[in-house]
């Protein structure tokens, strides 16, 4: 494929595919409860998945090692097991929240009953998984996803307030309910670091970029397509916060469906506003779905070597197309229980940063070690941000639980 | 690479272990050593499966995952073997070394269902 067409392409679907349900309630009641006072944390958390995304592609472009060969490798079995787990678990609890986010939405358009739309989502998921290639499932969920950029037009349109906008880039206390509390500030803190940092996306990453057969040569292109993706992808988050300050917090309302978000698009731009916004919710969901399904096959065909990828057949790769198939399955089994997918997300949220420091360490250890990298090995601005991102991963891990129950799941 | 003296943790232990074809067929489970004591260690085989590796973790945790994956172990000889620097590379096929197996399995699965519907 041309290389401009590629990239563009490349970085498109990586805007399409930043926002998942958990960080889209996040940053709606960050905004309604502190107002724009952990916008900081949105920039904070963008380098970081900057900087390891770019470490993860790297390392898959030059070695062909994907995230859990390296967790393997490095970690051990016990410690990797333990991780895996881990990740796992989150996959699934992600990869629930999110199938029921698509049934939400599908309920809000149509009207329709809300536990046969999980089935059906659980159908068009597992048919559109089997059925498209790798490279047309990141094109059109992650390119339909980018109707969410009308909540970046909705922003703007609300006319915020600046200054205030300018000095939430700058870490303080907050600002808004000032009565919620430092526990309770630091926990959406915490949770919105999480939920762009979120782990799935690396494990993502990493694996795509070998399914896409990527080499040393695409090294640029791995860099240029992390950086501006996401970093035009967080301005989905921030234009999120600010729907939560200028919309839901002067109407008292708290973002506990996924649908409340439309509002913003609404209020600005009528009818196709929240057309705009539904549609760019359901395929940001789904992409988030699908990929979540697909990180845990990856991660146990990595960790245990199986055959992986999508661009096996299944007769080739069987146990890593029967796991996403099984991923998919239990997740949608965990929803139609009854759980509340706002409720799922919150948990796989929190406890996704406690896997963060397990799944970074591995992987900053290999790309910046000179003897398996070579030339292609980090420089000092990578190692520099590389421990810098895993001192701040571990101290959020360590505060996300007890945050968690002082908190009491963020109610206050 | 095998003949020369090699950090077995660091390059072997827990790398991926791809067939002659560049099929990924498994991980280093476990390695079988040969050698008394005061004498030169020598590596006879490299151990891949659930057996292997639910070897080196705790008792209740071992017994678990023997229950529920049945504990098979392959043993590949050492001659069979080539390090390279991030994986090791068989000398033949995973069909030749029954280690395709359990994909197989599946992949008989989804014919089945594939083929009733």
């Amino acid at each position: 494929m041309n290389k401009a067409l590629e990239l563009f392409l490349g970085i498109l679907t990586a805007v399409g595919g930043f926002v998942e349900i958990g960080e889209l309630t996040f940053s709606l009641n960050a905004g309604r409860r502190f107002g724009y006072s952990l916008l900081w944390v949105v920039v904070l958390g963008t380098v970081g998945i900057v900087c390891y995304c770019e470490m993860a592609g790297r390392v898959a472009a030059v070695r062909k090692q994907p995230v859990f060969h390296l967790i393997r490798e490095r970690a051990g079995l016990t410690a990797g097991l333990v991780t895996l787990l881990a990740a796992n678990l989150v996959n699934l609890m992600t990869c629930a929240a999110e199938i029921g986010g698509i049934a939400l939405i599908w309920q809000t358009m149509s009207g329709w009953p809300y536990r046969p739309l999980i089935v059906a989502a659980f159908v068009v998921l597992a048919l559109a998984m089997w059925f498209l290639s790798f490279e047309w499932i990141e094109r059109v969920f992650g390119l339909l996803g980018l109707f969410m950029v009308v909540f970046i037009a909705a922003a703007v349109h609300s006319g915020p307030d600046w200054g205030a906008v300018a000095a939430g880039l700058v870490p303080g206390l907050p600002q808004g309910d000032a009565g919620s509390g430092l526990a309770l500030y630091a926990y959406y803190g915490v949770a919105l670091l999480s939920s762009i940092m979120l782990p799935y996306e690396t494990y993502f990453y990493a694996s795509g970029a070998i399914e896409d057969r990527w080499t040393a040569k695409d090294i640029n292109l791995n860099r240029i397509i992390v950086i501006v993706g996401s970093g035009v992808g967080s301005l989905l988050a921030v234009a999120l916060i600010s729907a939560g300050v200028e919309v839901l917090a002067p109407r008292g309302i708290e973002a506990e469906l996924p649908g409340t978000a439309a509002l913003a698009a609404a209020t600005a731009f009528g009818k196709w506003g929240l057309l705009a916004a539904l549609v760019g919710m359901l395929f940001a969901f789904a992409g988030a779905a699908i990929e979540t399904a697909f990180s845990a096959a990856y991660n146990l065909g990595q960790f245990f070597g199986w055959p992986w990828g999508k661009f096996r057949p299944p007769r080739q790769a069987a146990r890593f197309h029967g796991a996403w198939l099984v991923v998919l399955l239990l997740s949608t089994l965990l929803i139609l229980s009854g759980l509340d997918p706002v409720d799922v997300v919150e948990y796989s949220i929190v406890f996704a940063v406690v896997t963060l420091p397990f799944t970074y360490f591995p992987l900053l250890v290999i790309a910046a070690d000179r003897r398996v990298m070579r030339e292609h090995a980090n420089g000092k601005l990578a190692n520099g941000l590389g421990w810098l991102f895993l001192a701040i991963t571990t101290l959020a891990a360590l505060a996300a639980i007890p945050l968690l129950v002082i908190t009491h799941g963020g109610k206050g | 690479m095998n003949d020369e003296a090699l950090d077995l943790v660091r390059d072997v232990l827990d790398h991926v272990v791809v067939d002659a074809e560049g099929v990924p067929c498994g991980m280093v489970d476990d390695l079988e050593l040969e050698g008394n004591a005061g004498s030169t260690l020598r590596v006879c085989a490299v151990l891949l499966g659930a057996g292997a590796w639910s070897d080196r973790l705790p008792r209740p945790v071992r017994q678990l995952v023997r229950a529920v994956t049945g504990g098979d172990t392959v043993r590949i000889p050492w001659s069979e073997v080539a390090v390279t620097s991030d994986r090791i590379v068989l000398a033949s096929t995973a069909a030749a070394l029954g280690l395709d197996a359990p994909d197989r399995r599946i992949a008989r699965w989804f014919e089945r269902w594939r083929n009733r519907k």
